[in-house]
């Protein structure tokens, strides 16, 4: 079991001994994680190893699942986001989420995209939204490209561009913790540089955690790395010493392509 | 199964190897040739330049490889590895030809006493078999004898020190047999550092540790 370091502010979420399962299943096998504050820690591993169950546990997303279960603890700012006292949908607010697919809400237009989930929590139509809004898309770099087209729907803009308008939604909530499963999987190369280029950027006011398949691509973003196979962490060190110098031969074997 | 980029890094080791032969050669023959006041010049150049042609495509391969499969882990350190042991191959060339044109330029050691040719002749000796060991290490990735090295490279760092001292102390020496004497012992002293260089490489493609014997 890991320290849980308390008081590190370096710190910004911890899981220990976290499991999970699907049924009978079990997915994740004592997972003990340290993400650190304002930095890119990807997960890396082959199809089925429980990355994205991971970072769904890390915002109580995976007990949404009808036959999910966990065990473990997982800390965000040293407070278990599983304690009974605490609110999951705060917890959620707190560590946003953004998928594979870009998801804009079909109906809504861009600007409602993006205040879709402020408005949930009360906010009023006014300059304050509005400038929350235009805060998020430029946060997201996006605001150059849609500033003029604001009503249009959020459907209407290319992939990419959805995508970083999902990004721009998790960000209008202002969380501290952006979870990204796969975000360029359904992008093309130049929309994934600049989802790349993004999530450099995101990490000075935020910390990110992002499963990817693209081992470049976590080598490129990402401060940190974890390999997880068959529901465990078999590596997790800083990016450079993982692809340059893995320590573990299962990891090796996975970064080379020898299995995969 | 193979990887794909296996071909293009076994291409590469195929090719260090051949300039590893070829570079022993190349020195083999300046020394010679300088222990005998023989001259061996035009041979040497156009070997060592064979090795520089051979140090390039070394290099374009690596370019290749790494634009093409973005390697890591044990793959990037072998291609990095490669890349500086093919640098280091040629340097062997250029200095054997260094050698060839002091034998021109001064007579070898001609003019020279005995015990200076001696001393001469037992350091090259020893860079010589430093030089195999390098390449041998390189054939057999192995670290135990690449590791092996640093008690030569020590003898040969202080044999040219020794002779510095000694040859400073010297009277009666002609010009030419001190600039050629002197210039001689430095190209193996640093003979004898690119063989560590090698040597320090095969540990990093082996083991990925970062280590200096020297």
């Amino acid at each position: 079991m890991i320290d849980k370091s308390f008081g590190d502010p370096n710190l910004k979420m911890q899981s220990i001994n976290l499991s999970a399962w699907f049924g009978s299943k079990q997915v994740l096998k004592d997972i003990n994680l340290n993400v650190k504050a304002n930095a890119v820690t990807a997960i890396i591993g082959p199809s089925g190893c429980g990355k994205s169950t991971f970072i769904r546990c890390l915002n109580r997303m995976h007990e949404l699942v009808p036959t999910a279960k966990m065990s473990g603890e997982v800390l965000l700012d040293n407070e278990n986001i599983y304690d009974k006292a605490v609110d999951p949908v705060m917890v959620r607010r707190r560590v946003g989420m953004v998928f594979q697919k870009p998801n804009p809400f079909p109906t809504m237009s861009i600007y409602d995209n993006v205040a879709a989930g402020l408005k949930l929590i009360g906010a009023k139509k006014g300059k304050n939204l509005d400038e929350i809004v235009k805060r998020s898309l430029e946060h997201a770099t996006l605001w150059e490209e849609v500033k003029d087209d604001l009503k249009k729907p959020g459907t209407s803009i290319s992939g990419g561009q959805q995508q970083r308008l999902c990004i721009a939604r998790a960000i209008a909530l202002q969380p501290e913790v952006i979870l990204m499963d796969e975000p360029c999987s359904a992008l093309d190369p130049i929309a994934t540089a600049k989802i790349e280029r993004l999530v450099v950027e995101l990490k000075r006011d935020y910390t990110v955690v992002i499963v990817t398949h693209n081992m470049q691509q976590a080598s490129r973003v990402s401060d940190y790395t974890a390999f997880l196979y068959l529901g465990s962490l078999v590596e997790f060190g800083a990016t450079r010493d993982i692809f340059e110098n893995p320590k573990n031969p299962l990891t090796e074997k996975y970064i080379t392509g020898e299995f995969g | 199964m193979s990887r794909i980029i296996d071909r293009g890094l076994e291409e590469q080791s195929v090719l260090l190897t051949k300039m590893g032969e070829l570079t022993y050669e190349t020195l083999a023959l300046s020394i010679r040739g300088y222990l005998s006041s023989r001259s061996v010049e035009q041979e040497v150049r156009e070997m060592s330049d064979t090795l520089v042609a051979m140090a390039d495509k070394v290099e374009d391969q690596a370019f290749q490889l790494i634009v093409r499969f973005q390697p890591v882990a044990s793959d990037l350190r072998t291609i990095k590895s490669y890349m500086k042991i093919g640098y280091d191959f040629a340097r062997y060339g250029r200095y054997s030809l260094d050698i060839s044109y002091i034998n021109d330029q001064l007579e070898g050691l001609k003019e020279c006493d005995a015990w200076i040719r001696e001393y001469i002749n037992e350091m090259s000796t020893k860079v010589l078999y430093m030089v195999k060991t390098s390449i041998d290490s390189l054939r057999r990735l192995d670290i135990t004898l690449a590791k092996s090295i640093l008690q030569p490279e020590r003898e040969v760092d202080q044999m040219y020190l020794d002779f510095l001292n000694r040859l400073i102390r010297q009277e009666q020496a002609s010009s030419k047999c001190i600039i050629s004497s002197s210039l001689m012992a430095r190209y193996l002293e640093r003979i004898a550092d690119h063989a560590t260089y090698v040597c320090e490489s095969i540990v990093y493609i082996v083991t990925g540790e970062k280590i200096v014997l020297r």
